[in-house]
Formats: C-alpha cells, structure tokens, sequence
C-alpha cells in the first residue's frame, strides 16, 4: 500500500526548477526576441511556478553555444525534466512546440 | 545595403582603370588545378564547389585546405552532412594526418550536423555556428575555410527565400572575415539545369564544377571551371584523378604546339630496313607500325628497342598486349635478349592491363614513367588495345597526349597498331592520330603456297627518301632479315 502511494504524482510542492529550458539566442536579432516572448508566455500559461529559464547569447557565450553543439539560434533546449529535446526557430507554432515539450493535454 | 555597396565598390577596384593588377590568389597545391586556374582560388573571395555524390569535391576542398594549413594559412572544415570521425578516418587512407595538424592548430574540424530529432517551429539563422567559428577564426587566426555540402544547410530552411537570404547572410560574413572560402554543393551546372541553388553560382567569384561519369564501364572524373570573376582560367574540361598522393589534374591538351624539329636518324637495328627507310628512324618523330595479328610488329619494335638500348638510349616499353615476363620470353625465339636491357634499366617496361583504370589514370602513369626515366624513346604496344580504356575517344585522348608529351620532348613515339585488315586506310592510320604521325611501316603476312610471306613497306615517312617497295622479310633466330627478290 505504502509503495502504491509513492508513486502517485505529487500536487502538493511543485518546485521551481521542476521544468528547466535553456534558450540560446543571438543579441536581439527578430527571431531571438520573439522565442523568448513565445516561452515565457506559454511557461506562464501552462508550468507558473514550475520552471527555469536560462537565455544565452550566442554571441557572447560562443564556447556554451558550441558546448551544446548549437548552430542555430533560437534554439530552445528542454533540459529537465529528460529525455532532453530541442525545438529549433522562433517557435512560432504554440501546438508544435507544447507537443514537442510534453505539454499537451492533461497539465500536471 | 551592405552588399550593394560592397559590389560597388569591387566594381570600381575592378573597372576599366585596373590596368593589368593581377587578382590576389591562393594556390590550391594541387598543381594541375592552379594552371588552370592561373595561380589558384581568390584570395578572400568564395569558390563554388559543385558536382554529385562522390565526384570528389570534399577531397579536392581537403587538399587545398591542407596545403594552406601546411603553408602556414590555418583553415577550417565546417561539415554540415558527414562526421568529424569519419572525415578524418577517409583522410588517413590517404596519408593526410588531421589530427597532426589539429594539435598544432592549424586545422580545425567544425561537426555542425543538426540534431535530427530537434524540432523547427519558424525561421530560425545560423548566428549560433558563426559565432562558434568567430572565435576559432580568432583563435586560430584562420585563412581558409572549407564549408562541405552547404546544400544540405540550406534544405532545412525549406523556403526558397530563407534559403537565399541565408546564404547572403553567410557570403557576407565570409567577406567581411577576409576568408577564401571553398563551398561545396551537390549541384549542376547552371547552364544544364537551372536549379534552385543558381543564385550559389552568381554569388560565388570563382565557380568550379566536378562530375564523375561511367563509359563503358570505366569511371572518369572530370572538372571545369564555370566562371571565375576577375581572372582568366583554362575552359577546357579537365580529367583529374585521386590517388594515394590526393588530387591530380592533367590537362589534356596543350593550347600550344611547342613540338622539336626532328633529331638525328638512328638505326632500326637491322642495316637492310636503314636502306630502305633512307637510313633509319628519325629520333624525336613519331611512327606508327601496322599489321595484322603475327605480322611481326612488336619483334620489329624490340629490334629496334634492343638496338636503342645497346646504343645508350634509353627506352620507356608500355605495353598493353602481355605480360613483361611473357614479351621478354617470346623475343628470345628471334633471338632479341632484352632481360638485360631491363636489369641495367636502359629499358623499362611497363605493363598495363587497359581495362583496369580510366584513361586519366592511365596517362598519369605513362607521364610518371616518362619523367622517371627521361627516355629517348617510347614504345606503346599496342594503341589498338587502348580503346578498352573506356572508349575511341578516351583512347584518342591518351595517345594525343603521349605523342604530344614526346614531341615537345624530342622522343621517339613509336606506335604499334594491329588491324583486322589492310584495306581500310583508316584502320592502319590508328585513331585518329594519323595526322600527327610521321613515318607509317605497313607489315603484313601473305600466304603463298604452302607458306606465309612476310612483307613491309614503308607507305609514309615525312621529311625521306624512303623506298617504296614491298620488301620481303624473314623472322629467324637472329632477328628479321631481308629475303632477297
């Protein structure tokens, strides 16, 4: 019975850093500004209080950039919870994004 | 904006008031490339690479990346399709040692595949890989760069106008660098078929197309240079070929005759067939023996060989008809010794099966041989064996270019020809060199009675006196003698 409960998802405590993207863009090029805006409002929408963001310049952190073998920016890597994905571009498509997040359907 | 005005500005370094300033350039270290090329690719500029799968254009971008790095020009390999590991394992078999020249930082390998499983949801730039390289550029104060199968970056923007505006974005921040820069694309020329990546061409001052065909089931790899803005090039399609030494290019045909005026007479090895050629062969010309199977063509090269050889000349034997082992055998029946000849390295000879390698290959060797040995003569056995080189044209190709090699240096060319029959003028003459040869021996063997007689004739020799009679002769163990009418 004990072992049954555990498993259940917890409600109660959800942690800041239970979501953690890391998005590389360059400066404030159009595309940079625009996936930035894009994930802080679906993070709002869909994970509020639940997630970390950190944004990197490309062009200022080249050695990160190439770390994470990015080659192209935007792009958005969801570090946790794994496995890890990558959407690349300005993430224009709310449903292609939420569905390649996880996001999709019953939000925890 | 930017490029407007940066094309203005070439223009105007470039018009009419430039007088004869010679476009900075920087060699490829692949020689044949940098003649045809007049001294190399632009300096600072981008050179188009374009050609199928497997036509080469990686290993010729490597070659010139690897000369730079070994010539003191750091350089970059940018991969958008294959893996570092395997770049650099495909060199080795080469004998180019990347990680040598990776330690010393003078090559870096750039593995820029994309994540296939990353998802794109709207436009997105490469900033990322350009600031990346920005500061290997620094690091490495790099010159060169090499972006192999840009094509296969710019399908992912799947948009014609992203991928057009991308590839400025990239061709200015190349120029802004200062890079000469190699691009490679899997593409044909725009004259064949207009393709979505024209705009590559305009955008490149030097554009450089290699293909790789299938005749007759031998492959042959070729290169032309499109365009090259600002400067003159060879326009001619060139074969090249890739070995263990990387890439070489033999232009085929040189736009100049600077053939030698013939050299001295030299004897035939036998006093009777002097007489009848108004006192031998003339050295540095080119001659041509026809005949049909066993009329003696190649005893009568060897008489002569041997002769040359036993003289102090030496003698380059390429031969496509049997074996060295086997030729040096047969000739001990009419008592020609060559094996001594070879041993003391007066005479070389080569033997080539014609079917084995493509007629660039084949030349290559021929023309290493000729520099090796320097000869005073050639014997090629038989030139009607090398139309399984591919083709009457890849034949036609191949002694072109021996005679014209041998003529420039004053050797000797001697031909052999085996024909089916005597009639057919054209036969004899060989394909299509006929005009280029000098003297023409016609053998043949006639049976009469209850035996076969052997008769020559000389039908042509440039410049002589020759006889032109049949003249009967005997193959006997001391060589070919004269029957008497």
């Amino acid at each position: 019975m004990k072992a049954r409960k555990r498993e259940r998802p917890r409600y109660a405590k959800p942690r800041r850093d239970s979501y953690v993207f890391r998005l590389f863009v360059a400066g404030n090029e159009s595309n940079s500004s625009q996936a930035r805006q894009k994930l802080a409002r679906l993070c709002e929408e869909h994970l509020k209080g639940r997630y970390k963001i950190d944004v990197v310049d490309v062009l200022k952190h080249a050695a990160s950039a190439h770390k994470n073998n990015v080659l192209v920016t935007p792009t958005l890597i969801l570090i946790k919870p794994l496995p890890k994905v990558t959407v690349l571009g300005n993430l224009n498509d709310d449903r292609q994004v939420l569905a390649a997040l996880r996001l999709t359907g019953d939000e925890r | 904006m930017a490029t407007a005005k940066r094309r203005a500005q070439r223009r105007d370094a470039g018009g009419p008031h430039k007088g004869k300033k010679e476009l900075p350039k920087v060699s490829t270290g692949i020689a044949g490339l940098d003649l045809v090329l007049g001294g190399g690719l632009p300096a600072g500029r981008v050179t188009l690479l374009s050609g199928g799968p497997g036509s080469g254009k990686t290993m010729m971008g490597l070659h010139c990346l690897l000369h730079g790095a070994d010539a003191g020009q750091p350089g970059i390999l940018v991969m958008f399709e294959e893996r570092a590991a395997a770049v650099r394992e495909n060199a080795l078999s080469r004998g180019w040692d990347l990680p040598r020249l990776e330690k010393k930082n003078k090559l870096y390998l750039m593995d820029a595949r994309l994540d296939p499983e990353a998802v794109v949801s709207g436009e997105f730039s490469i900033k990322g890989l350009l600031a990346i390289l920005d500061q290997r550029i620094k690091v490495m104060r790099a010159k060169l760069i090499l972006i192999d199968a840009a094509d296969a970056l710019l399908h992912l923007y799947n948009s014609p106008l992203r991928e057009r505006r991308e590839l400025y974005a990239l061709h200015e921040w190349l120029l802004d660098r200062g890079l000469t820069a190699i691009l490679t694309a899997k593409t044909v020329p725009q004259e064949e078929a207009p393709s979505r990546y024209a705009f590559m061409d305009f955008m490149a001052d030097c554009v450089i197309h290699v293909d790789q065909r299938v005749t007759a089931q031998i492959t042959t790899r070729r290169l032309r240079v499109i365009k090259y803005r600002g400067s003159g090039y060879g326009r001619n399609e060139y074969p090249f070929l890739i070995d263990e030494n990387g890439i070489n290019i033999i232009p085929i045909t040189s736009n100049v005759l600077q053939h030698r005026a013939p050299g001295p007479k030299v004897s035939s090895g036998q006093a009777w067939l002097d007489e009848v050629l108004d006192g031998g062969y003339k050295s540095g010309t080119s001659i041509l023996f026809a005949g049909t199977a066993g009329a003696g063509k190649t005893t009568l090269a060897c008489v002569f060989t041997r002769a040359a050889c036993l003289r102090g000349e030496r003698v380059l034997y390429l031969n496509f008809e049997e074996s060295t082992e086997s030729m040096v055998s047969n000739m001990l029946s009419p008592g020609i010794t060559l094996q001594p000849l070879i041993k003391t390295g007066t005479l070389v000879v080569q033997s080539y099966l014609p079917e084995a390698m493509g007629v660039e290959e084949h030349l290559f060797h021929a023309l290493k041989n000729l520099d090796e040995l320097q000869p005073q003569h050639v014997v090629v056995d038989a030139i009607s064996a090398c139309k399984r080189m591919g083709s009457d044209q890849a034949a036609f190709e191949y002694l072109m270019r021996i005679l014209n090699v041998c003529k420039e240096r004053g050797i000797t060319c001697i031909y052999i020809n085996q024909t089916a029959g005597l009639d057919i003028v054209e036969e004899i003459s060989g394909i299509g060199v006929s005009s280029l040869i000098d003297t023409i021996i016609l053998l043949r063997n006639l049976p009469i009675g209850g035996s076969v007689v052997r008769q020559l004739i000389v039908m042509k020799s440039r410049g002589s006196k020759h006889s032109e009679q049949f003249h009967g002769f005997r193959i006997t163990d001391r060589g070919i003698d004269l029957v008497k009418a």
